[in-house]
């Protein structure tokens, strides 16, 4: 979707906040945030699912709020459209079912082997070859779908060159709506020049990852 | 069971919208508590998870790996070629490192790894992103004026250092290999792994100092 998640070239924003102090957590309902979430999703739930449902939040919260206030507002949503539970229970606080059994606590080092057991794979294998090869001359399509897509749109209708082939990798924009389809997936590199008007001949590229149905030979 | 539709679920955010407490924590503990009753969390497990992502899962990680492959260069050898297979050697595989990749800075290119679309980070080896790498200001220009971006940073690069920008719009995730300062080519694995800063392995860093950081 064109949502304003899709920050990529946007202009107007800045500067950065080089100074911040590096600590993993400014505040600790930040720290809850990001535990509730490695600990807590539905069965039903994509990876793919959960970030478009984050990129469904209100434009204008989604980039005023602070970071884990959207991973909130995200878990929150998806619970309640998957039906672990209701608007009025997160509203009122109340379950309306409590539970007989609730899951046991973990332990330390149980956490550290679950960091580790958390490598989700993403790759795939297919039969069907590769569509390009390292050195071939793309083209972006020009997508403009609803639901979710990787092919960030400052790189949509560009020239680019095949840098790399990943393999075949579970496409993100079916993933998001359920469906588990693997296809191939490259490193395709963008010279700046083709994706800034301002970029001249400055020697910067962008390396961006994409999968084939974002793809077209380029016209020669 | 969700039905992935959108629709419905940008009607359930507008409902949040109008209704959750404005304050986040205040957000977090009413989502906690919650599921605490529903007995899908534990709040003693979600301490730990918060101490395992406040020290131990975190930057030191990735400084370790690149002070093994400065002072190892058949390790290297295997970052560069298969990254996931070498940190799992170091038991620091984990969440979203299933598919890492390393790129190395040289006197002639520079790395700066993004995520323009969420916030897409190698959490086994890095811990928790900073703010400024989740933030448009960061998302939104890296890509378009990644040197304006490193000068901000205090990174100067000459004219004709190339800059590689990886946007992380798959399930790759990107390790930026810094270089080795010149005058620490004696030193210690362990020495080295304190010069390296989680900005240089960001792309945010670049020339490291052979004093320690801390």
């Amino acid at each position: 979707m064109d949502g304003v998640h899709d920050l990529g070239g946007k202009q107007g924003f800045g500067p950065i906040d080089v100074n911040e102090v590096e600590i993993p957590f400014h505040a600790d309902w930040e720290g809850r945030m990001w535990a509730i979430a490695q600990c807590a999703r539905s069965p039903d739930w994509t990876i793919d699912w959960w970030r478009h449902v984050r990129e469904l939040i209100d434009p204008v919260d989604y980039l005023s709020r602070p970071y884990f206030d959207s991973w909130a507002q995200t878990h929150i949503a998806a619970f309640i459209d998957s039906g672990e539970f209701t608007l009025d229970e997160i509203l009122s606080g109340q379950s309306v079912n409590p539970a007989v059994d609730p899951v046991a606590s973990q332990e330390y080092d149980d956490i550290i082997a679950a960091v580790g057991a958390q490598a989700d794979r993403f790759d795939r294998e297919i039969e069907a070859q590769p569509a390009y090869q390292v050195g071939d001359k793309i083209f972006t399509r020009q997508l403009l779908p609803g639901h979710h897509t990787r092919l960030p749109a400052y790189a949509r209708g560009k020239s680019g060159v095949i840098h790399a082939q990943h393999g075949a990798y579970v496409f993100a924009d079916t993933s998001a709506q359920g469906n588990e389809i693997a296809q191939h997936l490259y490193s395709v590199v963008f010279e700046a020049g083709d994706l800034w008007i301002e970029a001249g001949n400055r020697k910067d590229r962008v390396f961006i990852d994409l999968w084939e149905s974002y793809l077209d030979p380029a016209r020669n | 069971m969700t039905d992935f539709d959108s629709d419905a679920v940008g009607k359930i955010h507008r409902h949040l919208h109008s209704q959750l407490p404005s304050e986040s924590a205040l957000r977090v503990k009413a989502l906690e508590s919650l599921l605490v009753e529903k007995g899908l969390v534990n709040s003693a497990t979600i301490d730990a998870w918060v101490e395992a992502y406040s020290e131990e899962v975190g930057p030191k990680r990735g400084a370790q790996v690149v002070a093994k492959a400065w002072t190892d260069p058949e390790f290297k050898s295997r970052l560069m070629q298969d990254a996931v297979s070498a940190i799992d050697e170091l038991g620091y595989l984990g969440k979203a490192t299933a598919h890492l990749k390393v790129v190395e800075n040289t006197a002639t290119i520079h790395n700066l790894v993004v995520c323009t679309l969420c916030s897409c980070y190698p959490f086994s080896i890095l811990g928790i992103a900073p703010n400024w790498y989740k933030t448009a200001a960061y998302r939104s220009r890296a890509v378009r004026d990644p040197r304006g971006v490193l000068q901000e940073f205090e990174v100067e690069l000459d004219d004709d250092i190339e800059v590689r920008v990886w946007d992380s719009t798959a399930e790759l995730r990107y390790l930026v290999l810094p270089q080795q300062p010149e005058a620490t080519r004696d030193f210690s694995e362990a020495a080295l792994a304190k010069l390296v800063t989680r900005n240089s392995m960001i792309g945010t860093d670049r020339v490291l100092s052979p004093e320690p950081k801390d």
